[in-house]
């Protein structure tokens, strides 16, 4: 069977010109060792941990949505602009909350990765 | 302004475009539109072409792509059929009901960005079997995975082609068949000679081109509407067929369904390999997530306009054709005709991007697995997977756009997403469990949906927790997947460890420091 492994992230010579040892067998230095493998479970479990927490939240916030119109009588129907307010609500004021999710997730996962880097580099 | 004398006929008959003044569009126009948009789409492929020469290039543009091209381009590919067409129609019908169709297209890509998107980029996996196969160091999951993966795919490209149908049928007249044949033969021809370099350019020139294809005419529209001081025919909460609203059930089991299915589409997912490292993947998630927002806004102003000043549609039998009809509703003439003809490319787009997309990763599927992962494997596997979901959509009936591709979400997030999901964050995950999950949550889930079709069938109406099975059945696939891997823990891979530090921990080489 010739099948041809095109794709493994650093199979390829002259891939990104990073100095240094490849990137892949320093990766897996760090969980030969019983130190590194405790500093990869807790980066794994503060990942994890910081999902959880903002689809969480999100999820909250969509639930909400629906559940004020209805709380709050009269709500729905009020206009603006002569757009009906939950029509405004579901169909334009959740894409910022989605976005802003996002976006926080995106920075507090990459400064997970930078304590990890920190701990890990140091040993 | 020809909105007082024409209220649309109330008749679905297939041939109902030939009548003068019937189809939406000048019939000539939309054709030199659909054309226009397959030839931009084959050139495009075909410059590519010469930029792709290894077999790394061929597969997955050596990953060499933008984080804005990449997310242009994935937005591009999962802007379907169900969002260009078949959302502005739900939305006509269903009213705010249906707006979380398109919440639900969106948040699901926040799942992925949450869940997936970093993980999976660095698995170094190029398919779903792929990471499967990585993960749990076994060949069975592998061919389990792709069996699902390719019915995925199969089931996802048919709606594509109904759509195609439809769009063909009710704006130029021509049978139905033609659009699907269009699309499946413009597809598997970029796909063929290009690969993925080329689909990576040819998907972020369609997420542009179905943006401005939604957006300039239902501006146009409202400008014309507001300039002349129309009243709405009926407030917006006024459902026109007098169908019956969904209950809370049926929102939420949709809502589990589109977050949860996202992160397992199998052409979403081959487009994170593009990405040079975990973190640009994160990032360019989250251009697509506002390309996203941005591009939905347009679909529910459509059904919006549509519900207060041309409720009519709605009885037209072909609520997903009304994105095409709106333009030639409200404004007469040459602007009418050319805006039509946008909306007609922009449809075409759409069916074409979300297609090769499928294409792409299931030629992927197919060409590893059983033949070889040769470039002309992958030429030939890309052809078969094009070709059998035309025969399905030759066979089968068009359901309403967005309901079927709901149903897809459904059966991925039954069984893609569990094994994704616990496969990335959970170290007890064995083969054998994730066989057991994914082949309950097929079963459960492709079960729901022929006694769906069955029930429609025989009484006209379908319970609503067949609809909508993601409710039950992806948590029972989770709780499967998990308990079968509890009772055969002992199957736990001795590469588990290796695997997972290379899932989650940052590429930058740690031994020269920062």
């Amino acid at each position: 069977m010739t099948r041809v492994r095109v794709t493994a992230p650093h199979a390829s010579p002259g891939g990104p010109g990073r100095g240094g040892p490849r990137p892949l067998e320093s990766r897996e230095a760090a969980q030969d060792t019983e130190v590194g493998q405790v500093f990869v479970r807790s980066l794994i479990r503060s990942q994890l941990r910081l999902a959880l927490v903002v689809a969480g939240g999100f999820l909250l916030i969509l639930a909400a949505f629906p559940l004020v119109l209805v709380a709050v009588p009269g709500l729905a129907d009020t206009k603006i602009a002569g757009i009906p307010f939950d029509w405004l609500l579901l169909g334009l004021g959740i894409y910022p909350v989605i976005g802003l999710s996002a976006w926080l997730y995106v920075r507090s996962a990459a400064r997970n990765e930078a304590r990890y880097r920190d701990l890990a580099g140091e040993q | 302004m020809r909105r007082a004398t024409a209220t649309w006929p109330a008749n679905n008959e297939p041939g109902g475009t030939g009548r003068p003044g019937g189809a939406a569009v000048n019939a000539g126009v939309a054709i030199t539109a659909v054309a226009v948009v397959s030839l931009a789409t084959a050139v495009i492929g075909f410059y590519g072409l010469r930029i792709s020469r290894t077999t790394g290039d061929f597969y997955v543009a050596s990953r060499t792509v933008r984080p804005w091209w990449n997310a242009s381009a994935i937005g591009g590919e999962y802007l379907s059929a169900a969002s260009f067409l078949g959302v502005a129609g739900l939305i006509l019908l269903s009213g705010t009901d249906a707006l979380w169709f398109p919440v639900g297209y969106t948040a699901g890509y926040l799942m992925l960005l949450l869940f997936v998107a970093a993980p999976l980029r660095r698995s170094g996996a190029y398919t779903i079997p792929d990471f499967t196969e990585s993960r749990l160091a076994s060949r069975t999951v592998r061919r389990v995975t792709s069996l699902v993966v390719v019915m995925v795919g199969w089931l996802y490209i048919v709606p594509q082609l109904h759509g195609a149908a439809l769009a063909i049928r009710i704006t130029t007249g021509l049978p139905s068949w033609v659009g699907s044949v269009a699309v499946v033969v413009v597809v598997c021809l970029t796909v063929a000679a290009g690969g993925m370099r080329s689909i990576t350019f040819v998907q972020a020139f369609q997420y542009w081109l179905k943006l401005t294809a939604l957006a300039v005419p239902i501006l146009f529209i409202v400008f014309v509407l507001a300039g002349q001081g129309t009243q709405p025919l009926a407030p917006a909460a006024v459902n026109p067929t007098g169908a019956a609203p969904a209950g809370p059930y049926q929102n939420i089991s949709l809502l589990v369904a589109l977050l949860f299915g996202t992160l397992g589409l199998p052409h979403v997912l081959v487009r994170f390999y593009t990405n040079p490292d975990g973190h640009t993947a994160r990032r360019t998630t989250l251009i697509v997530l506002g390309l996203l927002s941005v591009f939905y806004l347009f679909p529910t102003a459509y059904g919006l306009v549509a519900r207060m000043f041309a409720p009519d549609l709605a009885r037209s039998g072909q609520p997903d054709a009304m994105v095409l009809r709106l333009p030639g509703e409200f404004l007469g003439g040459t602007a009418g005709s050319l805006l039509s003809a946008l909306v007609v490319a922009g449809a075409f787009a759409a069916f074409l991007s979300t297609t090769s997309g499928l294409v792409v990763s299931l030629a992927g599927v197919i060409s590893q697995d059983v033949l070889g992962g040769s470039v002309r494997g992958f030429r030939l596997a890309a052809v078969v997977s094009a070709v059998v979901p035309l025969g399905f959509a030759f066979m089968t009936d068009s359901l309403a756009l967005a309901g079927s591709v709901g149903l897809v979400f459904a059966f991925t997030a039954s069984t893609v997403c569990p094994v994704l999901l616990l496969g990335i964050w959970w170290r007890g995950l064995t083969d054998t469990g994730a066989i057991a999950g994914m082949v309950t949550g097929g079963v459960l889930c492709g079960g729901a949906m022929i006694a769906g079709s069955l029930a429609l069938a025989g009484s006209g109406q379908t319970p609503a927790w067949l609809a909508q099975p993601a409710a039950w059945s992806v948590p029972t696939a989770f709780a499967v997947m998990v308990l079968v891997s509890r009772a055969t823990a002992h199957r736990i891979p001795a590469t588990m460890p290796r695997t997972m530090t290379r899932l989650h921990t940052p590429e930058r080489p740690l031994a020269t420091g920062r």
